[in-house]
């Protein structure tokens, strides 16, 4: 039964011809194409960038982050000096940023509890998680009014 | 082809005709491109969005894509590729809302339309391979229409051989009904 309907099926796929592509897609393609030339070329995405402009990106972040790792004043203090400095000698070396990461949120967030009072903190936080709710619920509520409804009925009128 | 409305591109580093001999090209595969992209998407609009993605893509290789004769199997991994990306990324994040249960279930007449014109068969065909589950009907496509392999499916959706089987499996069932209506119960095979 199965072989007789992968057969029936398949056979039914294989006379099915090509769906003929929208009018407007060829319009579409070389407009987008139009205007994707016609953005300078930093807007572009980054492999197309010219190379020299490419290499000297590269060179320039790396510069930021060998300046930031390597002479920000918290490198001198604290539990990250200990961490940076034990890291710096051992096979962790590569661990080294993200312990530096972690040592500044950590700051971060001493500075901000003792900062503000944690009624404060934990209502912004509540504030926070209701507006992202609302706003997820509201974008699913469009998403399904305005776009699902909207492509079903077009689909089913042609 | 359709008779599309011809829009003429001329940018710093394309020559006119190079820009037309483009147009050629696209004409000469666009209908390959969105039916592969429908097939899957199930949604003409969104196909519509790849097909364009995958000429783009074609344009920045044009370089070697306009003497290859690999052109047109390029074109067609390219809009597979982009099309199970979008399934992946959008119907994961839309899952919740459940686009699948806004679709009409099938609706195949008591009646035999046996006598249906081709178009309107291959139509009916079309509309109900579209109204199948993603889970069933991108598997039913790569296997009927990019004649991939199940283990080949397996990897490419990464999810088990046991569950593509039984994915197709339900997807051709699903569409029996409709194929008997049609006359076609393979009896000649």
């Amino acid at each position: 039964m199965s072989d007789r309907l992968e057969t029936l099926v398949g056979r039914a796929l294989r006379e099915a011809p090509l769906r003929r592509a929208p009018p407007s897609l060829e319009s579409r393609v070389l407009r987008e194409i139009g205007r994707r030339a016609a953005l300078p070329w930093w807007r572009r995405s980054f492999s197309r960038w010219p190379r020299p402009a490419r290499v000297g990106f590269a060179l320039a972040c790396g510069s930021i982050i060998v300046a930031v790792l390597g002479a920000w004043p918290w490198t001198e203090g604290g539990a990250l000096a200990d961490a940076a400095a034990w890291s710096a000698g051992s096979w962790l070396l590569w661990a080294r940023p993200a312990l530096i990461l972690v040592d500044v949120a950590r700051q971060l967030d001493s500075a901000l509890t003792g900062a503000i009072p944690p009624e404060w903190l934990y209502a912004a936080l509540a504030a926070g998680a209701i507006l992202y709710a609302a706003l997820f619920g509201l974008g699913a509520a469009a998403y399904q009014t305005l776009y699902l409804k909207t492509s079903s009925a077009g689909e089913s009128r042609s | 082809m359709g008779s599309n409305e011809h829009t003429t591109v001329h940018t710093p580093s394309q020559e006119p005709s190079s820009s037309s001999e483009f147009t050629t090209f696209m004409r000469a595969y666009q209908d390959m491109v969105f039916s592969t992209a429908a097939r899957l998407a199930g949604n003409d609009a969104q196909a519509e969005d790849i097909a364009q993605e995958v000429f783009i893509k074609a344009f920045e290789n044009f370089g070697h894509l306009r003497a290859s004769p690999a052109a047109g199997g390029w074109l067609k991994t390219v809009a597979t590729n982009l099309s199970l990306n979008y399934l992946t990324r959008y119907r994961k994040r839309w899952r919740l809302f459940s686009e699948e249960s806004n679709l009409p279930e099938t609706q195949v007449p008591d009646t035999v339309l046996a006598n249906l014109g081709t178009d309107q068969r291959h139509a009916l065909i079309e509309d109900t391979m579209r109204r199948l589950p993603p889970h069933q009907r991108v598997p039913l496509v790569l296997y009927h229409f990019e004649d991939l392999s199940y283990q080949e499916i397996a990897q490419r959706l990464g999810v088990s051989l046991a569950k593509i089987k039984t994915d197709i499996a339900r997807a051709r069932a699903a569409m029996l009904p409709m194929l008997e209506s049609l006359g076609i119960d393979g009896a000649g095979e």
